[in-house]
């Protein structure tokens, strides 16, 4: 997928100003944030249950890996090798697109079904495989709603189609299915099984990302709640498995510990209802499974970041919680960020994988709250990573002029501290009156773009150095 | 430089690899396989019947009691009598010898297709702390039985009741020696909450999902 990161400020003007996508999202967004809470909460009941334990164990687990990566990869190789299955390496989408294609022409493919890929995202693959005219069919619902609204790309990792009302989606599968259109959610969720099931019974091909890779056995595992991971890894007689050089941890007690914060971060449930651990192939008297496994893994920028300040952004496990406790996601939607990944990961990962200078709003598309890396299972310090790639867009001088000018010339003014004192008086004493007696601000005199879609909080009166003083002299309150 | 020498040669160029320091990292790797060390974990206490019970409700799948194995398939018959579905099943191959046919079902033991409407598996066990069932495939315990179905029924031997899945790995490790291919946690029915975050039961995978606790086997 093109990145469009650098249009971010003109999306966003369009998404605040999108109604209906307002709607949507104020509709969603406390739904994951509640169900965390609560996930956490029920986890903490049973003796010696601790979940920043867990946190730290998980970021043990993925640190662990990642100090030797190299070798863990070479390990994983051996061991999925010996099981039957073939490991292939991509250094870009369009190596994906080529292998995938290639593999599927070798076995007389003309239909695949997917589960959720988020690197089949990364490099268009719906669009290569359709040009060589093999039909690949999304079959995690909030993808197949997406797929079918002319590939439109997702908006969250977890729940692809957050941003849809089920007016839009029953909208949708009127208009593609031919059907009566349904009302109620469940119906429609049935029409899509229906209309899916054929799909899995006939297609020769299943795809799938992979949540992580297993060392110890050279197995994948995939987590999802559908059914469709385990459909696409079951029916069909070839599986292509699409994921990163990242995704790799060494054991299955290591599986384990991050079963126990995957789900719970990612939607609040105590686990997921289909957690698959494959390995190898078909048995020779197995009745069902595929005859011939793939490994593809990619790199796509993933090998940049190791042994940088930013490789801490490699232990991501894609829940999706920063995103969903993120006010800035929250308020403009994951389109705006412009590429596969949304929110606070996505505004660190799309810079370091599509190249700074096109995504130059990301790191800034962040209040630095700092409720991103409180949620975050492996503990990833987003907003340093985002304070990181601010300083590199100043280093690189990828800073516009009118930001350089002002930053030099306030830091001229604080190195006086006289002048300071009367610049910062003036301009509470402007704010105050700007306020008009109110404690905020509709519109900023200065930088009226900055309250286009928010008010300014107004100054409490004066100056802290105006208090401050007072206070020394002991004439305060 | 084809793909893959190109992406661990940048990986070992970054990580500072030399002949020096590979076995150090090669060291790390086996000590991991010899340790297996778990993470922290909840201590569930000595009731893990009910504790499973209690996690099986949790995430919707519904619970039955019976004495012995033979009693299963009249267990079935009753479940799907109730609910009014077809007293028609397909089996997996390990439990084709029980008494189905003496219940008035109508069992197949062969691996399941489409249209199939009621799947009975067994498990390799079930996880007292999240409520799941844990299946291991094989030629007698296919992996699509308890998928395709719209309704699944899991018989789940008391004995077989473990605490986590560090446990349940464990129990495969003693007794497979390794993986299968397929091993599936499965924890109640499938469901989705991609429409407006609403959950709905029954996505892909089966409707419903119940479960026959067996006592003595
Ligand atoms: S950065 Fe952390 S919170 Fe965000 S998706 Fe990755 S693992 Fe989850």
């Amino acid at each position: 997928m093109r990145s469009q990161a650098m249009f971010f400020k003109a999306r966003v003007g369009d998404k605040l100003a999108d109604r209906v996508l307002q709607e949507n999202l104020g509709k969603a967004k406390s739904k994951f944030v509640d169900a965390r809470a609560r996930a956490v909460a029920e986890y903490e009941r049973d003796e010696g249950a601790d979940f920043e334990a867990l946190r730290e164990a998980g970021k043990e687990i993925r640190n662990r890996t990642l100090a030797n990566l190299d070798v863990w990869l070479e390990t994983f190789e051996a061991k999925a090798t010996e099981r039957g299955g073939q490991v292939m390496y991509a250094r870009d989408g369009a190596e994906i697109c080529r292998l995938v294609t290639e593999i599927a022409q070798r076995h007389g493919v003309n239909k695949v079904v997917k589960s959720k890929s988020m690197l089949s995202e990364e490099a268009a693959l719906n669009q290569a495989l359709a040009a060589a005219g093999i039909q690949p069919i999304e079959t995690d619902l909030g993808e197949y709603i997406l797929q079918i609204n002319d590939n439109e790309p997702p908006s969250h990792i977890i729940a692809p189609a957050f941003h849809k009302s089920k007016e839009q989606v029953a909208e949708l599968f009127m208009r593609t299915h031919g059907s009566s259109k349904k009302s109620g959610i469940e119906e429609m969720t049935r029409e899509a099984r229906e209309t899916l099931r054929g799909h899995f019974l006939s297609a020769t091909m299943g795809i799938s990302g992979g949540n992580f890779l297993i060392a110890e056995t050279g197995s994948v595992s995939l987590v999802t709640n559908e059914g469709n991971g385990r459909m696409v890894t079951t029916l069909p007689k070839v599986h292509v498995v699409i994921t990163g050089i990242e995704k790799v941890i060494p054991t299955l007690e290591d599986f384990a510990t991050l079963m126990r914060l995957l789900p719970r971060s990612a939607t609040g449930q105590h686990i997921s209802n289909y957690v698959s651990v494959l390995t190898g192939v078909k048995g020779a008297d197995e009745l069902d499974g595929p005859e011939h496994l793939y490994f593809i893994l990619v790199d796509n920028g993933r090998a940049s970041l190791v042994g940088t300040e930013f490789q801490e952004m490699l232990r991501c496990i894609r829940c999706g919680a920063c995103m969903n406790h993120c006010p800035v996601y929250q308020t403009v939607g994951g389109h705006a960020y412009g590429w596969v990944y949304p929110g606070p990961m996505g505004s660190v990962l799309t810079p370091l994988y599509t190249g700074i200078a096109n995504a130059l709003d990301l790191p800034h598309a962040a209040t630095l709250c700092g409720q991103c890396s409180v949620v975050c299972p492996v503990k990833i310090p987003l907003p340093e990573l985002l304070r990181g790639l601010r300083e590199k867009q100043v280093e690189m001088d990828l800073r516009p002029w009118s930001e350089r000018i002002a930053l030099r010339l306030w830091g001229w003014v604080a190195r006086r501290p006289k002048l300071y004192a009367l610049a910062t008086k003036i301009g509470v004493r402007y704010l105050n009156w700007l306020a008009d007696g109110t404690d905020r601000i509709q519109v900023l005199g200065v930088a009226p773009e900055w309250t286009r879609g928010r008010d300014f909080p107004a100054p409490e009166g004066r100056t802290f150095r105006e208090l401050y003083a007072e206070r020394r002299t002991g004439q305060g309150r | 430089m084809d793909a893959r020498e190109d992406i661990l040669f940048r990986v070992r160029v970054a990580l500072g690899r030399t002949d020096a320091n590979r076995p150090a990292a090669a060291a790390d790797v086996q000590a991991a396989f010899a340790a297996r060390s778990q993470g922290p974990r909840p201590q569930l206490g000595a009731d893990l019947l009910a504790r499973f019970r209690h996690e099986s409700g949790v995430q919707s799948s519904s619970v039955d009691e019976v004495a012995t194995l033979d009693e299963v398939p009249a267990a079935v018959a009753r479940y799907l009598a109730e609910r009014q579905l077809p007293q028609r099943a397909v089996v997996w191959p390990k439990y084709a010898a029980l008494p189905w046919a003496q219940a008035g079902l109508a069992v197949e033991a062969r691996a399941a297709q489409g249209d199939d409407a009621v799947g009975i598996t067994g498990c390799f066990c079930a996880i007292a702390e999240t409520g799941t069932l844990m299946t291991c495939s094989a030629p007698d315990t296919p992996a699509a039985t308890s998928l395709l179905p719209e309704t699944h029924i899991a018989i789940v031997p008391l004995s077989r009741i473990v605490a986590g899945m560090e446990d349940g790995w464990a129990l495969a490790r003693a007794e497979l020696g390794e993986l299968p291919r397929a091993v599936n946690f499965i924890s109640g029915p499938s469901r989705t909450g991609d429409i407006e975050q609403t959950i709905v039961i029954g996505a892909h995978g089966p409707y419903r999902v119940h479960l026959i606790l067996v006592r003595d086997c």
